[in-house]
């Protein structure tokens, strides 16, 4: 096989797992604060394509300054859900997933509502290819890869070398202790949520000029994050993304060989396989 | 009181839900009431079998996977080897539950959030697998069709055909009765309590003698059964079979009315899955308004109720100053710390 | 000669928690395990019951080698513990809790119990007579119908204590049954433990109450940073050299 496209199989994968890596990330940090598993996680990454839309599309604003606005909105819808709701259910996973079933039912039911049920297409907001011998990639996706690589390290930075950073990994580790150290809980809390759920708006902006935009668009991406979390270790940042990068391979080289349905098998084989080999994930806690 | 002495619980209980089960016929031969009250009661199998299986601390997100083996097994074994439904019938869901052995095992490896994430991705493989495998035997992304109802019994005055909603509904009664009896005769004995024990203290339960993961894989397999039995009844009512049915989506439907009934009590499916029902019947005209009100429905029980519906009663008592906790009910208001 | 640990070890990844321990336990009496912070004590009750797996050696059990068992076949044959951090059943009632551990040796029987055959119904009595003595020999029987998790810290010691009578384990392993007990309800705890040993109960037990160790315990084994120092009756223990000297190190390091 001739070696370029292998590279581009695995480009056009690492393409696409570099975005599911930030609904990952965003997924497990709300995880690894409050001990939640956000079912309705994909309606944020879907108010981030919506709003990308909206602002892009529909409003003519600058392609960066709606990819900032939308970060910023989706992560105060974030920050409101987690006020009024999740706080409550810090550390109670059964009860929140339930909640959480029903906060996706009332934002997509919502959607549908306010937006329609057709999907809408966003324009692309740069346009042209780059060559690379034999590889090709479109200046969009390359745009999409870098920014995504952008705000990882952003989010690496910040939780790595920020006070409210390192509070927020504590409260992860042990909330109890992080309380008698003098952490503010609630403010990791909120903060968390929101940031998690900014990522996955994030995302959404970011896809939202290669695939359509529709109510629906967040059930994918969610099971990709899942996928990604178990394999990577639930709780992990890093493990998000090295999880990732697998997904990413898998499932780029295995669309050079397989239809796309059996594609979509390779992702929980690789859960599975993980879960009886490694249940805690590739770099998970014990 | 120990749950063997509180069986009269559990036999007024039953007994409710008979009284209630040979009404509805006689209350109503409309069609759809007939036929809404039929799902009602094979979702009734279906959530307290998982409940089943959660109250030792197993939150199974493939139940209803072992539903759709059954269901694809007993299709086959009809429409390709010729059986009656009749022999299907108690053979499928076996199958369905020496399915659950291997499942259930590997899922025991790993606990809490993990086991839900396993048993997620169980259910998501098997549900592809049905929708893209054996397409030649499974029917692929159209579905299997052309499953022939419930073959005609032969009983005194003629044989009994299982065409009519009504003869749908008496069939599915019966088999939820049986079903029922052995799941609630379980609760409010030995059983009961060694699973209860298990779900409040794994390690504790195990240093007494309790062999934790025997126990657990038995409550798997048996709630893997009960699923197996709704899905012959499935696949022979609707007669037609596709993966969606075997889904993420029914599957957390079936949580959803579990634990907002309360998982905590064997009641608490009931009470949620027949709340559910008549939410869903009352909403029904509104569309997409139904699934908002039905989210926001879910959201609200579950923060003010966070032991499920189920407990609202003992709540109410309790703001009137009566009674102590009963057994089993946790302690009150969790849900709304500051 | 009623439990043997043969040269029994444990390590965690790098650290050695417990390095060739070797101890035996007589029927009908009480054994003390005594030790600094740190000694390895509550991981040798964590290995003797089958909660963590040996890294080497051997112990054996009224003759038959249970390092190999899980948890729940050591405590068929005999072998009950309580957690230093008291851990209940905390929705159960009191009853319920006591229910629970009475009812090793009824594996076997799902058709029987859906049934509710004779046979049965007469094992479900006696498990509840059983649960009534127990609470009654502590002083519970009165509380039978509270929730375990309301019950004040004593009552909820007791009542681990009776879970674990309840199992009719021949040894009993008491992880600190005094921590936290005022002088006078250690007083009483101490009567009943001697009460259990005059019944026929084996009993090894860890605590730091030195009083009530010398005061309690007919042999006492002394452990230091997972090694067996000393074993012998209280009183030449307490002479003993070397352990002093271990507690006085722990002393020091304390500061």
């Amino acid at each position: 096989m001739p070696i370029e496209l292998l590279v581009q199989a695995l480009l056009n994968g690492f393409g696409l797992a570099v975005v599911y890596v930030l609904v990952a990330l965003g997924l497990t940090l709300i995880f690894s604060i409050l001990e939640v598993i956000n079912f309705a996680h994909g309606e944020f990454y879907m108010l981030g394509g919506f709003a990308a839309y909206y602002l892009f599309a529909v409003g003519g604003l600058n392609y960066f300054a709606t990819l900032v606005l939308a970060v910023l909105l989706v992560g105060l819808a974030g920050v409101v859900a987690e006020r009024l709701v999740f706080r409550h259910l810090r550390g109670k996973t059964l009860n929140a997933f339930i909640v959480s079933l029903g906060l996706l039912w009332v934002l997509q039911a919502t959607a549908q509502l306010s937006f329609g049920v057709l999907d809408k297409s966003v324009p692309s907001a740069v346009s042209g290819i780059v060559r690379v011998g034999g590889v090709i990639v479109s200046r969009e996706r390359l745009l999409v890869i870098l920014t995504a690589v952008a705000l990882i390290t952003g989010l690496y930075l910040f939780l790595k070398f920020t006070r409210t950073g390192q509070a927020m990994r504590a409260v992860a580790q042990d909330a109890d202790a992080a309380a008698l150290q003098g952490v503010n809980i609630e403010l990791a809390s909120a903060l968390g949520f929101g940031i998690g759920c900014a990522l996955a708006g994030a995302a959404g902006a970011l896809l939202a000029p290669i695939f359509a935009v529709s109510p629906t668009m967040g059930a994918l991406p969610v099971v990709k994050a899942f996928i990604i979390i178990i394999v990577g270790g639930m709780g992990s940042l890093p493990g998000a993304v090295l999880g990732g990068l697998l997904l990413g391979a898998v499932e780029g080289v295995g669309t050079l060989f397989m239809s796309s349905a059996a594609v979509n098998i390779l992702g929980f084989l690789m859960v599975i396989a993980i879960l009886l080999l490694r249940p805690r994930g590739l770099l998970g806690a014990a | 009181m120990p749950p063997e002495l509180r069986r009269v619980d559990g036999w007024i209980g039953f007994g409710l839900l008979l009284a209630a089960g040979v009404a509805v016929p006689l209350l109503t031969h409309d069609s759809y009431h007939l036929d809404v009250a039929t799902v009602t009661l094979r979702n009734l199998l279906l959530t307290m079998s998982l409940r089943y299986v959660m109250s030792t601390g197993q939150l199974n997100m493939a139940h209803v996977s072992f539903m759709g083996i059954a269901a694809y097994a007993s299709a086959l074994l009809v429409t390709r080897a010729g059986w009656s439904f009749w022999a299907a019938l108690p053979v499928a869901p076996l199958l369905a539950a020496l399915a659950a052995v291997p499942v259930g095992r590997v899922a025991l490896r790993v606990s809490g959030p993990y086991y839900f994430l396993i048993s997620f991705a169980f259910l998501e493989v098997l549900r592809l697998v049905f929708n893209n495998f054996f397409v030649d035997y499974l029917g692929g992304p159209s579905g299997l069709v052309e499953i022939p109802p419930a073959h005609p019994l032969p009983l005194t005055g003629g044989a009994v055909t299982f065409t009519s909603k009504l003869a749908q509904y008496w069939l599915m009664l019966v088999l939820f009765l049986a079903s029922a009896a052995v799941l609630i005769r379980l609760e409010f004995s030995r059983f009961g309590l060694v699973n209860g024990a298990i779900r409040q203290g794994e390690l504790l339960a195990e240093t007494l003698g309790v062999n934790v993961p025997r126990y657990k894989l038995g409550a798997f397999v048996l709630g893997a059964f009960f699923a197996g039995v709704a899905g012959v009844f499935f696949a022979h009512s609707q007669r037609v079979l596709h993966s969606s049915d075997f889904g993420l989506e029914p599957m957390v439907l079936l949580v959803a009315f579990t634990v907002m009934g309360g998982a905590g009590s064997v009641w608490g499916p009931v009470v949620g899955t027949l709340v559910l029902a008549v939410a869903s019947e009352l909403l029904r005209e509104l569309h997409h308004y139904e699934i908002l009100v039905y989210g926001l429905v879910l959201m609200v029980v579950m923060l003010f109720f966070p032991d499920g519906l189920v407990a609202l009663p003992g709540r109410v008592a309790r703001w009137f100053g009566r009674g102590r906790a009963k057994d089993g009910a946790s302690t009150l208001g969790a849900g709304l710390a500051p | 000669m009623l439990l043997e640990l043969r040269d029994v070890s444990k390590r965690f990844g790098g650290l050695q928690a417990v390095a060739a321990v070797s101890m035996t336990v007589t029927a009908g009496t009480i054994h003390g395990l005594i030790g600094p912070n740190g000694a390895g004590k509550s991981t040798v009750f964590n290995l003797i019951t089958g909660v963590l797996p040996l890294t080497s050696g051997e112990i054996r059990f009224k003759g038959e080698r249970i390092s190999t068992l899980r948890p729940s076949e050591i405590c068929r044959r005999g072998i009950a513990r309580t957690f230093q951090a008291t851990t209940l059943f905390r929705e159960f009632t009191v009853l319920d809790n006591v229910m629970a551990a009475s009812h090793l040796g009824a594996e076997r029987g799902f058709v029987r119990t859906l049934l509710a055959t004779a046979a049965y119904r007469v094992r479900e009595a006696a498990a509840l007579a059983r649960a009534r003595d127990v609470l009654g020999a502590v002083r519970l029987l009165d509380a039978a119908g509270l929730r375990a998790g309301a019950l004040p810290h004593r009552d909820q010691r007791a009542l681990s204590l009776a879970m674990v009578l309840a199992t009719g384990a021949d040894l009993v392993i008491l992880d600190e049954p005094l921590a936290g007990l005022t002088t006078q309800e250690s007083e009483d705890a101490m009567k009943a433990l001697r009460a259990l040993r005059a019944g026929g109960k084996t009993i090894l037990l860890v605590e730091h109450d030195m009083r009530a160790v010398m005061g309690l315990c007919d042999v006492v084994t002394v452990l230091d940073h997972g090694v067996r120092i000393a074993e012998g009756m209280p009183r030449d223990i307490q002479a003993n050299p070397a352990v002093i000297e271990a507690y006085l190190g722990a002393e020091d390091t304390r500061a």
